[in-house]
C-alpha cells in the first residue's frame, strides 16, 4: 500500500517523464500554432509570427486569430480547434483574461506542448497567481506542459528545426551552449551581446514565471540534448534548491556538461538579529554559494565572466594540466598575463630542451626563447606560428595563451587567421587576448568567428582557463557518496525532541540540547545538571578537577552577558564560591529569570576552538556551518558553509576552505589537531539536521578539537526549534 | 429594458466597434477570445456602452466585463 510520500514522489515522476517528452515537442515541433496572433506590426503576438517566419522554421505554421482570415499570406483560423490537421506545438500571446480559454482548447485539440508569453501573472499579484493556476490545473487535465507564462520564448538553432519562437530581433548563431533564462528581458540583451561576438547557441529558453515547466525539468533535458555542450543559466529566485543540486549534479555526473549560473539577489537585505551565531553568519546568499560549489555548478558575477567562461568550455578541448604557454609580442603584457595566471593557480610550463632549440631557430637573438615567449614587438605571423607550434608540441605544455599588442608592424589580420588555422585539429586549447579596442578589432572578430576564445583582459583569459582546468579535475568526475553513519539513535533523540518542545519553548537551552546531540554520536562532555552547591560539588568530584559551572535557564540565551558561566575551578571550594557568585550575578542583571540549576562540566584545556551550527534555508533546508569559533567568532567570519546531508569530501572541503585549516593543521610548532573528530561530527550533525526539520538553528559554540587522535569535545550547545511536531 | 433588447443594443455597438457582422456574434461571444478585441477596443466597447444606454459604468468594474452576456447582466444593473 502506497502512503501520501509515496504517491507524491510517484506523480512528480510521471511529471517529470511528461514534460521531458512534451519538452521534445517543444523544441523539435513539425507544426506550430501561433494562438492570438495578429496583424500589428511591433506587438508581441505579431512579431512571434514574423519570427518564426523569418527563421525559415522547416514545419508549419498556423496562425490563429479570431479576426482574421489570413495574416503574412498564410490562411489564419479564428480557433485552435478549426485545424484541419495535427498540431504539435502551440504558443499562446493572447493576453491573459483569455488564454486560459485557449489552452482548454489546445488540449481538446490534443496539442500536447505549449508556450505561453503572454505576461499578467504571478508577477503581478494575487489575481494574476489565480490566472496562473487555472493554466496549470487546465494543463494537468489534458496531460500538456507548457513554458511561460510571461516569458519571451523558446529559440532551436538545430538545421532540421530553425524555430524562433520568441519575439527576440534575430535568430541567433548555432552553437553548442544552451542558455536558460528566468528574465526575458535579460535574454534579448543576451542575444545582443553574443550576436555581437559570434557566439552561437543550441537551445535558447525564457522560461519566465515556470508555473509548469522549470529549470530543473529544462536542466535535464539539456543534459541529454547532443546538441548541447555547456548550459548557462540565469536564475533570479530559487524555488526548490535540493532539486536544482540534485539535478546539477546529475546533469555533471551523466553527461559531464559545465554548468554556469548567475544567480541575482547577492544582497542579504533579511538578514536581522539572529538568536544564534549560525544565525547570524548565514546570508542567504552565502548558502547559495555554497549549494552551487557543492553541486558543482560554476557560479558568475555576470554575463561577460558566464560567456567568458563559456566559449572557453564550448569552442576548445580541456586542458590536461594548469600548465600553460604564454606567446607575446611585448614584455609588459606577457608579465601581466603570467602575474594573473599565476595568481589563479596556473603554472608556466617548463619548455623542453628541443622546443628551447626550435624558439632558438625561429625567433630573433634578442626575442625570450622561455615562458613567457616574447616574440618581440616587429613580430609578423610567422614567429607567433613558430612559436605557437612549439608550445603545441611541447610535452609540458598544456594550453597555450596568444598576447597581441598592435604596434605599427603588426599584421593584426594575417595572425589572427593563422591563429585559427593552427588551432584546427588540436588537442590542447589555445586562447587569444588581442590587447586594444580599435586597431584589433578586425583580428578579434576573425578570432570569435573561427571559435578561438578571446578575452580583452589576460585577467579574464587565465580565470576561464582556470575554470575549465579545474571542472574536468576536481568537479566533473567526483562522486560524492553519502557516509554511512553508526551510533545513532534517532528514537532516543526523537523522545528527547518531543520533551524539550513540550512546552512550547522555541529557544532549548544547553543541556537538552546537548542530550539530543549526544543520541547521535556527537562528543558530549563529561558533566550533568546541578541543583545544589552540594550537587554541584558531588558531580565535580566524579568528573574530576579543574570544572566549568555554566547556569540553566530557559530565560537565559547569552550566559557570559550575565556572568553565567565560571571557568576552570579546581576544589570543591571554587565550585561552592562560583555557584554562589553565579546565582547573585544573574539575580542582578536578570532578576525575573529562573534557574533551573548550574551545568558542571569537565574544562578542557590545550585545544582549538571552532563553531559548528545548523541554520535553515527555505529553498536549500538545512545548511551546516563550520568555522574558527570562540567569542570574536562574529568578528572573523572565517566561515563555510554545507548543504546537508553532507558527504565526508564536503566536510573535508568546507574545513579546508577556510583560515581556521592552517591552524587545526598545526601552525608554527602547535601539534596538529584531530581533524577525522571534527569531520565526524559535520557528518553527525548533518544527518540530525535532515532528520529533525523543527530544528530551524544549532549553535556548537565552541567545539573544543584536541590533538589529532584524541578527538573533540562540545564546549557549548543551544537550539533555536519551530514547533513544527 | 429587458434583457433582448439590451442584448440586441450590445450586439450592435460590438458590431460597430469590432467592425464585425452582427449575425455572427454569439450571445457569449468574447470579445477577445472570440472577436479579437484589442486592449484599446475593450475600452472603446465601454464607451460604446455607455453612450448606448446613456449610463456612466464603474470603470474598474465594466473592464471585467468580458464577453456579450457579462456585458449584458452588467448593463442591466444600470438601466
Amino acid at each position: 500500500m502506497c502512503n501520501i510520500q509515496d504517491d507524491i514522489s510517484i506523480h512528480m515522476e510521471e511529471l517529470y517523464h511528461l514534460r521531458q517528452k512534451n519538452l521534445e515537442t517543444i523544441f523539435h515541433p513539425k507544426s506550430v500554432a501561433i494562438v492570438g496572433t495578429n496583424k500589428v506590426k511591433g506587438t508581441v503576438p505579431h512579431d512571434i509570427l514574423d519570427s518564426i517566419l523569418k527563421a525559415d522554421f522547416t514545419g508549419i505554421v498556423y496562425p490563429v486569430s479570431p479576426r482574421e482570415t489570413s495574416i503574412k499570406g498564410i490562411k489564419a483560423y479564428k480557433y485552435v480547434v478549426d485545424i484541419p490537421d495535427e498540431v504539435d506545438l502551440a504558443i499562446l500571446v493572447f493576453p491573459s483574461s483569455v488564454n486560459h480559454m485557449a489552452l482548454e482548447q489546445c488540449g481538446q485539440k490534443g496539442i500536447k506542448s505549449v508556450i505561453i508569453i503572454s505576461a499578467g501573472y504571478k508577477e503581478v499579484g494575487a489575481a494574476g497567481l489565480a490566472k496562473e493556476k487555472q493554466l496549470i490545473e487546465i494543463a494537468r487535465k489534458y496531460d500538456m506542459s507548457f513554458i511561460g507564462p510571461n516569458c519571451l520564448g523558446v529559440i532551436n538553432t538545430a538545421p532540421e528545426t530553425l524555430l524562433n519562437a520568441s519575439f527576440a530581433r534575430e535568430m541567433p548563431e548555432k552553437g553548442n551552449i544552451g542558455f536558460l533564462s528566468q528574465s526575458g528581458a535579460l535574454c534579448t540583451a543576451v542575444l545582443d551581446y553574443a550576436r555581437a561576438k559570434h557566439i552561437g547557441f543550441s537551445k535558447f529558453i525564457s522560461f519566465g514565471n515556470k508555473a509548469d515547466i522549470s529549470e530543473i525539468d529544462l536542466l535535464y533535458y539539456l543534459m541529454k540534448d547532443d546538441e548541447t555542450k555547456v548550459i548557462l543559466m540565469y536564475l533570479e529566485e530559487i524555488s526548490d534548491g535540493k532539486a536544482l543540486m540534485k539535478a546539477a549534479r546529475d546533469v555533471i555526473e551523466q553527461s559531464g556538461k559545465p554548468i554556469l549560473i548567475i544567480k541575482s539577489g547577492r544582497t542579504n537585505e533579511g538578514a536581522s538579529a539572529a538568536a544564534s551565531h549560525t544565525g547570524s553568519l548565514t546570508g542567504k546568499d552565502e548558502i547559495c554559494g555554497a549549494a552551487f560549489e557543492q553541486a558543482g555548478i560554476i557560479r558568475c558575477d555576470n554575463i561577460e565572466e558566464m560567456f567568458n567562461k563559456a566559449i572557453a568550455f564550448a569552442y576548445q578541448p580541456a586542458p590536461a594540466t594548469e600548465k600553460v604557454a604564454i606567446i607575446t609580442n611585448a614584455g609588459g603584457p606577457g608579465v601581466l598575463t603570467t602575474d594573473a595566471a599565476i595568481s589563479r593557480g596556473l603554472k608556466l610550463a617548463k619548455f623542453s630542451e628541443e622546443t628551447t632549440q626550435i624558439l632558438k631557430k625561429a625567433l630573433p637573438a634578442t626575442a625570450n626563447i622561455n615562458n613567457p615567449v616574447d616574440v618581440i614587438g616587429d613580430a609578423r605571423s610567422d614567429r607567433y606560428l613558430a612559436a605557437i607550434q612549439a608550445a603545441f608540441d611541447d610535452p609540458d605544455v598544456a594550453g597555450v595563451f596568444v598576447i597581441l599588442t598592435p604596434q605599427s608592424m603588426t599584421d593584426i589580420e594575417t595572425i589572427a587567421r593563422d591563429v585559427t588555422e593552427i588551432a584546427k585539429g588540436q588537442t590542447k586549447p589555445i586562447y587569444a587576448s588581442f590587447m586594444g579596442e580599435k586597431d584589433v578589432a578586425v583580428g578579434i572578430d576573425l578570432l570569435q568567428q573561427h571559435k578561438i576564445p578571446h578575452y580583452i583582459l589576460p585577467e579574464s583569459m587565465c580565470s576561464a582557463y582556470q575554470a575549465v582546468f579545474h571542472f574536468n579535475k576536481n568537479i566533473k568526475l567526483k562522486v560524492h557518496r553519502l557516509p554511512e553513519i553508526k551510533g545513532i539513535e534517532k528514537e532516543k533523540a526523537s523522545k528527547l525532541m518531543d520533551k524539550a518542545l513540550s512546552n512550547g519553548r522555541s529557544y532549548i537551552p544547553e543541556v537538552e540540547t546537548i542530550e539530543i546531540l549526544q543520541s547521535y554520536g556527537l562528543p558530549v562532555p563529561r558533566g550533568r545538571l546541578a541543583t545544589s552547591a552540594d550537587d554541584a560539588v558531588a558531580v565535580a568530584e566524579e568528573i574530576g578537577y579543574p570544572v566549568v559551572l555554566k547556569v540553566v535557564s530557559d530565560d537565559i540565551i547569552h550566559k557570559s552577558e550575565v556572568k553565567g558561566v565560571e571557568l576552570n575551578l579546581d576544589s570543591a571550594g571554587a565550585v561552592k564560591d562560583a555557584w554562589k557568585r553565579i546565582h547573585e550575578n544573574v539575580k542582578a542583571s536578570m532578576p525575573e529569570a529562573s534557574i533551573s540549576g548550574l551545568y558542571v562540566i569537565r574544562m578542557i584545556k590545550g585545544s582549538e576552538e571552532i563553531i559548528l551550527g545548523i541554520k535553515r534555508d527555505p529553498s536549500f533546508g538545512p545548511v551546516l556551518l563550520f568555522g574558527l569559533g570562540g567569542i570574536f567568532v562574529e568578528v572573523f567570519k572565517d566561515v563555510s558553509f554545507g548543504v546537508a546531508p553532507l558527504s565526508r569530501e564536503v566536510a573535508v572541503g568546507m574545513i579546508e576552505q577556510t583560515r581556521a585549516w592552517e591552524i587545526l593543521k598545526g601552525l608554527r610548532g602547535r601539534n596538529p589537531r584531530d581533524m577525522d573528530s571534527i569531520v565526524d561530527a559535520m557528518l553527525r550533525l548533518g544527518r540530525l539536521a535532515e532528520d529533525f526539520p523543527e530544528i530551524e538553528e544549532l549553535d556548537i559554540n565552541p567545539l573544543f578539537v584536541l590533538d589529532q587522535g584524541k578527538g573533540s569535545v562540545i564546549g557549548d550547545a543551544r537550539m533555536i526549534v519551530t514547533s513544527t511536531k | 429594458m429587458d434583457k433582448n433588447e439590451i442584448l440586441t443594443r450590445v450586439k450592435g455597438v460590438v458590431s460597430a466597434v469590432l467592425k464585425t457582422d452582427s449575425s455572427e456574434i454569439t450571445d457569449d461571444a468574447n470579445f477577445v477570445f472570440d472577436l479579437g478585441a484589442d486592449s484599446m477596443q475593450s475600452v472603446e466597447l465601454v464607451a460604446g456602452f455607455e453612450e448606448e444606454f446613456d449610463i456612466e459604468m464603474d470603470q474598474d468594474r465594466a473592464l471585467e466585463v468580458q464577453s456579450i452576456d457579462d456585458a449584458v447582466n452588467f448593463i442591466a444593473e444600470y438601466v
